[in-house]
């Protein structure tokens, strides 16, 4: 079975070569049906190649099939999607880069070192980009042109790290990558350009405009793919790349787990005010990869904790990827039901936009609790947006940025207020 | 004669009388000039496979003729010479596939090709120099052979190109002579010798040493296009496709970038380098050249012009490497010898289908070109991204081991001068990816050659495909054995005194 592992991520690359795939019908299936054998067929497997990109390995074990599962359902999701909406029809390019993409994203999941995460990964990336693109819109395409240049920061952050650890490492798996990270000067240095890359390649708060831009305005088979592809492969990094849990992490990462909440409650704010519309998944999206940055600043910040809860990391990511799709497809079908007047969805649709106006309503009444501090909050925060305005060209995107702030930031010091009340 | 000594010969002669036979053809000749010059290269490539398995068992190879009383011609191959000598047959077999493509039915082949082949026979005896004197020889009998090919159209632009061609590289062969004589009348030899020859010089020629080595460096920085002595390579780009890959990738630039590599390492020592402080001078112009480079490149519109000055800041990278003066820069520098020849030829080859094909020549026309040239945009996307330095395309090796060198040789700096050439290829590489891929095709195109149901001719297509699998290859395999990079690591410790 270890010999085979490969052919999960070279059977999807040999099948973008149009010539060969020219007469199969259900191509993309039929590219996902190693990675489906090796996911149902129990047991570990490894497989190491000391010629091929540096040196890398496959391997699939607990971790690697949680997040296989996950790709595989996202994937199947996307392609009935796809197929249902009659989305790239005709369009054979879409198909190479959607397996080009495929086959990024499993080998992701699949290597286990650090190189090989990083090259995977830009194969994964670079297809999504051109999947994006490729019969897009001007909006799509706007949206996508942000996520290139995230893309491109973030690489170069990565490179940098690379670049650092290997001056130490004796090799790139990620546990020796890790651990010999910790004994450099270098260490801190390599935590940020992680932490900051992999914030990049999510989207994670205040760096998702282009997240937000490409689901207002992709399709739907694009969108289950955007959380499949670039934001839970940037989670799993993350959890990969970054020493967690590791008692030789010096600092204290109070700040990540700061920002985390601060694009937690954002996330919440913006959730509220969107209702059953497609942006309903994006602000779900931004309140999970916040989260996921308040999990990450207590993996660096307490080694102990980090340990005791390690082994649900991935599992997390996991049911975070399929529970995103889940809404986003709920979502969809709503709004298809109401276009088609359907009684029983359309009484569902009133109740939870019901539902909406009294999470509306409580929001209101809690963070008006106060009304001064209410009120100077919202003028310090309009000052800010108009600071912001000023200084930022882009006017739309900028409203977009700094909308939902005052709000987000009332919770967030209403929250430190309790925490400190609770804690004396 | 021994028998490694007739193969050193005979790596000249195949490219030499082919070249000759081939002058005296006439036009009409086509399937004997395919035979001679085809058969020319798959012999030459068996003698390079040949060499390599023997520098592998320790053989060695050396040939030496009386020139002067004190001056030798001498041929050698040792590691680094069959680095550069493996690129430029490698590529002239292709190169010439291409070329007997792109010229069909055009005037004044047999000319052509004759020189052509001169140019190869010139590059392989710059590459197998066994001493500075045979190196300076070979290097301006390169001159001479691509001169004819750069005005090889016969346009007021071509004969202007190779008038400012000319000029530069005479002048700079000048410099590089008075440096090699100045260099014999001190030391009374020029022979390369592994970490050099100069340093028992010491301090008592420390400042004419330097004098030398900045003569040798500017003679060789013509070629090489260190700016500001970069010139004529934009000019350059009205020569023919084949022309412009084999300045780009095979023979020109590659002869300079290899003399700067030949001269810091086998005549001053890297070690003895460092220590007459011209390393640093010499990094931080590479640098300069690198991001200035980029700079130009991200200006231009002419898509060749484009490439022209992406070759002036990639070929900078060698010189980095060399400068950065450490053994894991030295496999980057090294390394990027072969990567960038595999990279820059596979663009120029697709730019010259474009050109050929579509009558495109400016990156404001490539609309939709991926949509009716697939393969040669590949190609092209391949050779692109590798320039850009994304994994796992060959120039990600050559950036990984640069930057690591750099770290390893306390200069950090260095990091950020690649960060930026890469933030700079991606601004000039990505967009043209974008239209050609993503944009709408116009309704016609500027000037469009029917090839049937084939996006164009089978001999056009064929050498980027290859060149662009062997630049993927070379990231992906690169620890494979024989691979650039594992030869490269051959080259490095020979360089470097061990603790």
């Amino acid at each position: 079975m270890s010999a085979a592992i490969w052919l999960v991520v070279a059977w999807p690359l040999l099948l973008a070569i149009p010539m060969l795939r020219a007469r199969m019908k259900r191509a993309l299936h039929v590219a996902l049906l190693p990675a489906v054998v090796l996911v149902l067929v129990p047991g570990d497997a490894y497989l190491r190649l000391p010629w091929f990109l540096f040196g890398t390995g496959f391997a699939m074990n607990g971790p690697a099939r949680w997040m296989l599962a996950m790709a595989i359902a996202i994937w199947l999701i996307a392609m009935s999607v796809r197929a249902s909406q009659q989305q790239d029809a005709g369009h054979d390019r879409a198909t190479t880069l959607l397996l080009l993409t495929l086959a990024g994203n499993l080998g992701v999941v699949l290597t286990t070192d650090l190189l090989g995460f990083f090259s995977f990964s830009t194969l994964m990336a670079y297809g999504f980009y051109g999947l994006l693109v490729c019969g897009g819109n001007e909006d799509v395409r706007r949206a996508a042109r942000l996520y290139v240049i995230a893309l491109l920061v973030a690489d170069l952050l990565l490179f940098e790290a690379l670049i650092h650890t290997a001056t130490v490492a004796s090799e790139f798996s990620y546990a020796v990558a890790r651990q010999s990270i910790l004994t450099t000067q270098y260490a801190q240095l390599y935590i940020w350009a992680v932490l900051t890359a992999f914030v990049l390649k999510a989207g994670i708060w205040p760096f998702h405009l282009w997240l937000s831009g490409l689901f207002m305005s992709a399709p739907l088979s694009r969108r289950v793919l955007l959380v499949g592809v670039p934001v839970t492969m940037a989670l799993l990094g993350a959890a990969r790349w970054l020493p967690l849990g590791m008692p030789g992490v010096q600092g204290s990462w109070h700040g990540i787990q700061a920002l985390g909440i601060i694009a937690l409650l954002y996330a919440l704010s913006r959730l509220v005010r969107s209702g059953l519309s497609r942006m309903l998944a994006a602000w779900c999206t931004v309140a999970v990869t916040g989260l996921f940055l308040v999990i990450l600043g207590t993996g660096l910040t307490y080694p102990a904790i980090w340990q005791q809860y390690q082994d649900m990391i991935y599992p997390f990511i996991a049911v975070a990827g399929i529970s995103l799709v889940a809404v986003m497809i709920v979502v969809e079908r709503l709004g298809d039901a109401r276009q088609l007047a359907n009684p029983a969805l359309q009484r569902l649709d009133g109740w939870m936009l019901r539902a909406v106006g009294w999470i509306r309503m409580f929001e209101d009444r809690a963070a008006g609790s106060s009304r001064a501090l209410r009120t100077q909050w919202r003028i310090l925060m309009s000052r800010v947006a108009a600071q912001g305005r000023r200084v930022l060209p882009w006017k739309h995107r900028t409203a977009d940025l700094m909308g939902g702030w005052g709000t987000s930031i009332t919770m967030f010091v209403l929250l430190g207020l309790v925490l400190a009340w609770l804690t004396n | 004669m021994t028998q490694n000594e007739w193969v050193l010969l005979l790596m000249i002669a195949s490219s030499l009388v082919p070249g000759l036979m081939i002058f005296s053809l006439s036009e009409e000749r086509v399937r004997l000039r395919t035979t001679l010059n085809v058969g020319g290269a798959v012999l030459k490539t068996g003698l390079v496979i040949w060499m390599l398995l023997g520098v592998y068992r320790q053989q060695t190879f050396e040939l030496r003729l009386q020139l002067l009383p004190g001056l030798e011609l001498a041929l050698q191959a040792d590691a680094l010479s069959l680095l550069f000598v493996a690129l430029s047959t490698a590529l002239w077999l292709v190169t010439t596939i291409y070329a007997i493509g792109y010229l069909e039915g055009s005037p004044n082949r047999s000319r052509f090709f004759g020189f052509f082949s001169l140019c190869v026979t010139a590059t392989v005896g710059v590459a197998m120099a066994g001493n500075l004197i045979t190196f300076v020889l070979f290097y301006e009998l390169l001159t001479l052979a691509t001169y004819p090919l750069v005005v090889h159209r016969g346009t007021e632009a071509a004969r202007r190109a190779g008038q400012t061609y000319l000029t530069y590289t005479i002048a700079g062969g000048a410099l590089l002579l008075l440096g090699t004589v100045w260099l014999y009348t001190l030391t009374g030899t020029l022979e390369f010798i592994p970490r050099g020859f100069v340093a028992s010089l010491g301090d008592e020629h420390h400042s004419a040493l330097i004098m030398i080595f900045v003569l040798l460096i500017a003679g060789l920085g013509v070629k090489a296009a260190l700016v500001p002595l970069h010139g004529w390579l934009p000019q350059a780009m009205v020569a023919p496709a084949p022309v412009s890959a084999l300045l780009h990738a095979v023979a020109v630039v590659k002869a300079g970038a290899f003399g700067i590599v030949r001269v810091v390492y086998d005549v001053f020592g890297v070690e003895f380098a460092a220590e007459l402080g011209v390393m640093q001078p010499l990094a931080w112009l590479a640098s300069f050249t690198i991001i200035y480079g980029s700079l130009r490149a991200l200006l231009q519109d002419d898509l060749k012009r484009r490439l022209a000055f992406s070759t002036v800041s990639q070929v900078s990278y060698i010189a980095l490497g060399v400068a950065i003066a450490g053994p894991i820069a030295t496999i980057g520098g090294v390394v990027h010898l072969v990567h960038q020849g595999l990279m820059k030829i596979t663009l120029f080859f697709c730019a010259g289908n474009l050109a050929e094909t579509l009558g495109i020549h400016k990156v404001s026309e490539m609309n939709g070109a991926g949509r009716r040239m697939p393969w040669t945009m590949a190609a092209f996307t391949i050779g692109a991204f590798g320039m850009i330095g994304l994994p796992p395309v060959a120039g990600f090796v050559s950036k990984w081991y640069l930057g690591l060198g750099a770290l390893e040789a306390h200069q950090d700096w260095v990091l950020f001068v690649l960060v930026g050439s890469t933030l700079l290829n991606a601004a000039y590489f990505l967009p043209i990816l974008h239209v050609a891929w993503f944009r709408e095709a116009p309704e016609s195109w500027p000037e469009e050659r029917d090839y049937g149901r084939k996006e164009t001719a089978w001999a056009l297509l064929l050498p980027p495909l290859v060149t662009a699998a062997m630049a993927l290859a070379a990231g992906l395999l690169a620890f494979a054995p024989f691979s650039p990079l594992e030869w490269a690591k051959v080259i490095s410790p020979r360089e470097f005194y061990q603790p």
